[in-house]
């Protein structure tokens, strides 16, 4: 009778609940952190990560991209991807200028998805934030990797290898 | 409220005052457009009288991105990205009714893999926009635990999230006919992991937010709606099945895969703000019985027994319904053939539409977006009126409304 009386008391209630409540918090103390000390501590990304974009080269450093504009196509930003190309008299594609505006790019991965020759990828690398806009629109030097990096880029991921 | 009835000692500056009596005791509130508790950009006009709100009307458009439009001008698979801003918090929505709409238009299988994949995945985003709603809005009223709890397990979908398709938020992962990958080796587990740890951390939501007398004092009786008036507003979703309504497009009108698993549709009685929280919570519940459940049903299991039957040169493993995709389509040139489809699925917040036309272009002809935001939003003046200042956060949380949704 008299515990039915304090179980319907809203203030006894009220006080098992925020208890409850306290215990339940204060347990968290004892648990590891789940945080990340960022600077120091960098998070794990997997491969598919979308970061900063890049272009593969063949092993010998020597362009990949053939400039069939295939990935400017499909960009949703319109004109974020500028290509300008010749033939040499071999007939062979010459890539003059390769722009990416990574300021505008939604790192949607449309691109890499329609390279015909797996030429650009996307990297881990997510610090890009700068001081001006114009340092974050990358020409072809700045968006190429090596020809190391691109086989040790291209063995990590499981595609072909391009001489 | 007082008002300074001498005369300004200083003569006032010249320009352009407004005359007008405020003796009356109501008074003009702006609300946002930048306030923490809109959760977007919202802006509220609000008319008190004191603590009273007597009326209330929301300014909508500040995040307006014109994203119909722009599916007029871009090919389907360019315009594709985009539809993760739509709405961000359950971005996995938006592309399974674009996706799912043209491949109605055109025709195009899914394999029985992809479509489980897609299960599962927007089973687990369900999951991660209520988390981000139990927090705001146990924020809102004065909270601040709960925020921290939601936003660690929501950060451990996210990491599933971005196994799979490389973003966070903005997934971009379904393809016309499936999926651009298949998941990584392992996948599966981390997703039953998560689930195993998640039944717990629910009930320690539970434990601290249920029964909380503040908590019941800010709730119970409070945006006390009936159906009728729901429907009217073409309201949808949780806010709706607080009221009482077991209307929900999984059991309705099962597309995916969710007629081949059992889970139940939770439903409130009082269709007051604490229902909708036990409506919301429940339902995470039901979402972690459809991944249990999707994960042992999947064909072809795991990714890395998958790849090692392809090695030993199973031909079963290789069968169509285990492929990423029904039919390789070339995303570069595809047209969709001319066709008109309405699709809806059940988002977090209710009723999700796309409407495509396309006419045989790369384009869409149009590409029309119902948003269960913008006609839940439409109750809330309805549900103020007459309240106290106070209720609008546990008034406007509990409906659960987001912004981009509503502005696209
Ligand atoms: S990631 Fe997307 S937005 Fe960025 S360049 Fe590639 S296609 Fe364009
Ligand atoms: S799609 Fe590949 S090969 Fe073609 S222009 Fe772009 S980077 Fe070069």
């Amino acid at each position: 009778m008299v515990f039915n009386d304090l179980k319907d008391n809203k203030v006894t209630s009220g006080m098992v609940e925020i208890g409850r409540g306290l215990k339940t918090v204060s347990q968290h103390m004892l648990r590891p952190p789940v945080t990340l000390e960022y600077p120091e501590v960098m998070p794990d990304l997997s491969k598919r990560f979308h970061g900063r974009l890049t272009l593969l080269t063949k092993s010998d450093g020597s362009d990949l991209c053939i400039g069939c504009k295939a990935c400017a196509r499909v960009c949703p930003c319109v004109d974020l991807i500028q290509i300008e190309m010749h033939r040499d008299s071999a007939k062979k594609p010459v890539i003059d200028r390769f722009t990416i505006d990574m300021g505008r790019c939604i790192y949607c991965g449309n691109c890499t998805e329609v390279c015909p020759v797996d030429c650009i990828k996307m990297l881990n690398d997510f610090e890009l934030a700068d001081y001006s806009r114009q340092a974050l629109v990358l020409d072809k030097a700045g968006l190429s990797l090596s020809g190391e990096e691109s086989d040790r880029y291209r063995q990590t991921h499981g595609l072909e290898a391009q001489v | 409220m007082s008002m300074a009835t001498e005369q300004p000692t200083q003569s006032l500056p010249q320009g352009v005052y407004l005359e007008k009596d405020i003796d009356a005791g109501e008074l003009t509130v702006n609300i946002g457009p930048q306030h923490p508790s809109t959760h977007g950009v919202l802006r509220l006009i609000t008319t008190i009288d004191g603590e009273v709100v007597r009326d209330i009307e929301p300014v909508i458009g500040y995040l307006h991105r014109s994203k119909e439009k722009m599916a007029e001008s871009r090919s389907l698979f360019q315009y594709q990205p985009t539809i993760d801003r739509v709405e961000y918090l359950s971005a996995f929505f938006d592309h399974y009714v674009f996706v799912t709409s043209l491949e109605q238009i055109a025709g195009l299988k899914v394999p029985k893999r992809m479509q489980y994949v897609r299960m599962i995945t927007m089973e687990l985003n369900r999951i991660a926009s209520h988390l981000l709603w139990f927090g705001t809005f146990l924020l809102d009223l004065g909270a601040t635990s709960p925020m921290f709890y939601a936003f660690r397990d929501r950060e451990k979908i996210f990491s599933l999230f971005e196994q799979l398709t490389g973003a966070r938020m903005m997934y971009n992962y379904y393809r016309f006919g499936g999926a651009n990958a298949d998941m990584p080796e392992g996948w599966l587990e981390g997703a039953l992991d998560f689930c195993d740890d998640f039944e717990q951390r629910i009930d320690e939501y539970e434990a601290i937010v249920t029964k909380n007398p503040i908590f019941l004092d800010r709730t119970v009786g409070v945006g006390v709606v009936d159906a009728e008036t729901l429907i009217a507003h073409g309201v949808t979703g949780p806010t709706l099945r607080g009221s009482g309504v077991a209307l929900d497009q999984r059991k309705d009108n099962p597309y995916c895969c969710y007629d081949e698993v059992t889970f139940d549709v939770p439903v409130g009685q009082n269709g007051d703000c604490y229902d909708r929280y036990l409506v919301r919570m429940a339902e995470m519940r039901e979402s972690l019985k459809i991944i249990r459940q999707a994960v042992r049903q999947i064909p072809g299991g795991d990714t890395a027994d998958l790849m090692r039957r392809r090695a030993e040169g199973d031909e079963a493993a290789n069968d169509i319904e285990l492929q990423i995709a029904g039919q390789k389509i070339n995303l570069l040139t595809y047209k969709a053939p001319p066709g008109e489809v309405m699709t809806t699925v059940e988002s977090p917040r209710g009723f999700l539409g796309c409407y495509l036309i396309t006419d045989g272009t790369p384009k869409a002809y149009r590409c029309k977006w119902r948003g269960a935001s913008f006609s839940n939003l439409t109750v809330l003046p309805l549900l103020m009126k007459g309240r106290l200042f106070p209720d609008l956060m546990a008034i406007f949380g509990s409906i659960d409304v987001i912004l981009p949704e509503v502005d696209r």
